[in-house]
């Protein structure tokens, strides 16, 4: 296995201790026969024995299902946050926290409002003096900041970075005290249902998701194809969610979900497969080792393509902009959520933010190498610094390197939100069928072919030098031809330049009356 | 599926106010649309005829919220063609820098509300934040940062401050970089481009025959801009063109729509700093309130049979005020009021525009004709 040097060892761990108090409670078990009268007699130990090996494989898995599920609840906070202030840098604004921030730091050494002040018996006093110290240490003391607040560019320092991370427990609280209501003409049945359906099966996503080397709760030999069938069981659930509202947007929405559906799941099927053809296995866990042992390149520089056709499928997915017609706020006030409110909204909300996480670690699982720091073997066979790479190598765990990539990854989920419109329904269609599918099968042959000539005809598995440059560079290229393409007359024959006409300039008095 | 009626609004993300668009749908496909004006009728003609020439000015403030200084001052040139009053050059200068500060400010808020329409919101917050820099320079101006009541019968309420035309022009230059930003992510975006062009087309010929003025016709290729086609105030001393674009042989799409704003806001921006440097007496000099260089005298009475009117044009259109003198029996009051408002005309029109289209595309067509349903229901 991969990368088996990674010293966060969870799996190892749990099954250590769990073997290990199985043995101690076998131990305290009485040795000898207890009589059981007219039934006969029965031994603790060996009977306990017997079932032992059984209960220590449920115990484990039980055990580590938690950890995955804590691990992956507690990561996904991070994503919300980047959401948050990414997108805020990116509009160049202080995001939603401004005002909680204001309470402390002001600005030019003015709190919004002196709360502390009005507390009984000055209990209050000592949060003014930390704000005080606060102020003269990290407020905004200098000319250019009143000059950058006329210019409308904010003060971005560490304070701006830190408020707001739990910002989203907040929201889950306000969420979960909220009245549920139903609508009376809704079928009440599946309007129930729908979230159901959707979150467990985002959540049954991650099962399959190692995050590290040892940090996995299942790990079928199948374990893409089912993963795969799992995450797209929810648009199922949007179209229930959708038809059952009773409602005409969310019907609209409902409908858009499904049309949607089989434009980018096919072209997504067809760019997994891909991965697995190259990487010769279904098993997530032999993907990632394919990348780190056998052909000791990531597959991002083996199939651009493909991974290039994965991201833009997986975006339509997890239903961001610029596919998230089947919420579209501008005409359809939100779709398919209209009718939900409070705790399910709530955790729809959430499962949204799930699904584009996993889509990033999935990404980062099967095109960015996984949990391997970036040119690791390169760098640890560096002449004498290589040492110091080796020692960094062995130090950072797996699960840090790969949720790293994973928020990188998301972090340019929002930048394409923040720098892209929303597509319409027959775009997105024309796009799925005409361009990804297309793409897709050419990406699959090209794996078909590297699968077949590179790794099952050289006995040694050699890597040919040549390959991954070629085709990493013609991808790049074609890029370049296909999509900067500033050619003047295929601007002017696809698409309508338009400029300002300057007509006859008006003279003073001409057309007075 | 079956057809079926959506109504969309009054409170709908679509409408940019309080009205309904009734929609009916075959799938995805527009059908037939039906617009229901008139949640917000105020009756603002009905209350000027009780209020006296001066006080109409701070009604006429509140009939756009985006454009509140354009509608003052559209009255205010009907006022003082009914009352035969003189305006001093400086004054028309002063109302011709507010007037297209506030035409900025209300196309960045077209602007800003069009990136939502289709799904992008970056697109409002630096619109905003551009907007800011006319608000300030607004409230400079008129001591308030919506409703500015600036114009006065006779001239302006006070002269430029100290400093105003070195900010202001400090501002513009940068807003004039600024906007290339809102073209990087607009004009070069393809997805932008797929859903703006070859969508909702106007025909300019429907439209003249509908009454639709302003932006809207002039991205059709009509060469309608009352500020050039009839100069009023100091506009035949500028340097300007108006902006009118080339369209297609079907008509006007909405990425017209969005390029005539654009190079409307760089008009504008070009025109402000022309006035400044041309300001009779220097746009460094200051003058108090009151002074026959801003304001001249005017008569707070009409004579009973006396009629102004004037055309003006609005950030949205061709506005028109219509006002009767009162006479001895109302007082300072006018006999009668009435308002022409672009955006009542543009939006039957705009409903019809959809049919044929998507649902998706209703934001879209509905946006780029920039309604404002103050100024519509009145």
């Amino acid at each position: 296995m991969a990368g088996t040097s990674d010293w966060l060892d969870i799996r190892g761990w749990m099954e250590s201790i769990v073997g290990w108090s199985m043995d101690q409670v076998h131990d305290l078990l009485p040795s000898s026969d207890i009589g059981l009268g007219p039934i006969g007699s029965i031994n603790p130990q060996s009977g306990f024995s017997n079932i032992q090996g059984a209960l220590e494989t449920f115990l484990f898995t039980t055990i580590m299902c938690t950890i995955v599920f804590a691990t992956m609840m507690l990561t996904l906070m991070v994503v919300p946050y980047i959401e948050r202030k990414f997108i805020a840098r990116l509009m160049d604004r202080l995001g939603a926290t401004t005002s909680l921030r204001s309470l402390w730091i002001g600005e030019g050494h003015t709190t919004a409002g002196q709360w502390w002040n009005q507390l009984p018996f000055g209990i209050g006093a000592p949060i003014g003096w930390i704000n005080g110290i606060l102020n003269s240490t990290f407020g905004n003391k200098s000319k250019h900041v009143a000059v950058d607040r006329v210019h409308n560019r904010g003060y971005h320092g560490i304070w701006f970075l830190f408020p707001g991370f739990f910002q989203a427990l907040a929201d889950f609280l306000k969420f979960a005290t909220k009245e549920h209501m139903v609508p009376t003409k809704a079928d009440r049945l599946v309007f129930e249902a729908a979230p159901v359906i959707i979150i467990a099966t985002t959540i049954m996503v991650y099962a399959f998701i190692p995050f590290g080397p040892h940090i996995w709760a299942a790990n079928p030999e199948l374990s893409l194809v089912f993963m795969m069938a799992v995450f797209g069981v929810a648009p199922l659930g949007v179209f229930f969610a959708g038809w059952s509202s009773n409602n005409k947007y969310t019907l609209i929405g409902g409908m858009r979900s499904a049309a949607q559906l089989t434009a980018y799941e096919i072209p997504l099927l067809i760019s997994v497969l891909a991965i697995a053809v190259i990487s010769g296995s279904f098993n997530i866990l032999e993907i990632v080792d394919f990348q780190i042992e056998t052909s000791n390149t990531w597959n991002l520089f083996i199939m651009p393509l493909g991974a290039a056709l994965f991201l833009i499928t997986m975006i339509a997915e997890v239903e961001r902009i610029p596919f998230d017609m089947p919420e579209a706020e501008a005409e359809l006030v939100e779709g398919w959520w209209t009718e939900y409110g409070g705790i399910r909204w709530g955790l729809m909300f959430a499962v949204e933010m799930m699904r584009a996480y996993a889509a990033c670690i999935l990404f980062a699982l099967f095109f960015l190498g996984g949990w391997q720091l970036p040119f690791e073997d390169t760098l640890v066979g560096l002449p004498y610094i290589g040492v110091v790479f080796d020692l960094l190598a062995n130090a950072t765990p797996g699960m840090v390197v790969l949720l790293l990539k994973a928020y990188l990854m998301f972090a340019f989920f929002v930048w394409v939100r923040a720098s892209l419109h929303r597509v319409r329904t027959d775009q997105i269609l024309e796009f799925g069928w005409r361009w990804l599918l297309p793409a897709s099968m050419v990406n699959l042959a090209i794996a078909i072919w590297l699968r077949l000539e590179v790794w099952d005809s050289t006995v040694s598995g050699g890597w040919p030098v040549w390959v991954v440059p070629v085709l990493f560079g013609s991808f790049i290229i074609a890029f370049i031809v296909l999509a900067l393409d500033e050619d003047e007359e295929t601007l002017e024959l696809n698409r309508r330049m338009y400029h300002t006409q300057t007509l006859e300039k008006a003279s003073p008095g001409t057309h007075r009356d | 599926m079956a057809e079926m009626w959506i109504s969309m609004g009054p409170q709908h993300p679509m409408t940019h106010g309080l009205w309904t668009l009734k929609v009916k749908i075959d799938g995805e496909t527009v059908v037939d649309t039906e617009p229901d004006l008139g949640y917000i009728h105020r009756g603002v003609e009905k209350i000027c005829e009780a209020r006296d020439f001066t006080q109409i000015t701070t009604y006429c403030d509140r009939l756009c919220y985006a454009s509140a200084n354009t509608w003052s001052h559209s009255y205010i040139y009907a006022a003082e063609d009914l009352l035969g009053v003189e305006v001093p050059e400086r004054a028309e200068y002063i109302r011709l820098i507010a007037v297209e500060i506030q035409r900025i400010a209300s196309h960045l808020m077209w602007l800003g509300a069009y990136g939502p329409d289709i799904g992008n919101l970056s697109v409002l917050v630096w619109c905003l934040r551009e907007r800011e820099l006319m608000m300030d320079l607004l409230q400079e101006l008129g001591g308030s940062r919506m409703h500015y009541n600036f114009p006065r019968i006779g001239g302006v309420k006070r002269d430029l401050p100290y400093g105003f035309s070195q900010r202001a022009q400090a501002k513009l230059k940068l807003f004039l970089n600024r906007i290339q930003e809102y073209e990087a992510l607009f004009d070069e975006s393809t997805v932008f481009l797929v859903r703006s062009q070859g969508v909702g087309y106007a025909k300019p010929e429907e439209m003249i025959n509908h009454g639709v003025t302003g932006p809207n016709v002039r991205a059709a290729g009509v060469d309608y801009d009352i500020r050039w086609s009839h100069p009023y105030s100091v506009y035949s001393e500028l340097d300007w063109q108006p902006s009118v674009e080339r369209p297609s042989i079907k008509g006007a799409d909405c990425y017209d729509r969005y390029r005539i704003r654009v190079e409307e806001m760089r008009m504008s921006a070009s025109m402000v700093l022309q006035a400044l440097d041309k300001m009779p007496g220097g746009s460094e000099t200051y003058h108090e309130p009151g002074d026959p260089k801003i304001l001249a005298k005017a008569p707070s009475r009409a004579p009973e049979g006396t009629y102004g009117s004037h055309h003006f044009e609005d950030s949205r259109g061709e506005s028109m005020f219509y006002i009767a003198g009162g006479g001895e029996g109302r007082g300072k009051m006018p006999y009668r009021v009435s308002i022409r408002s672009p955006m009542f005309i543009t939006i039957p029109y705009a409903s019809k525009c959809m049919i044929g289209y998507k649902v998706a595309d209703i934001p879209a067509i509905m946006g780029s004709f920039d309604p404002c349903i103050g100024e519509t229901d009145r």
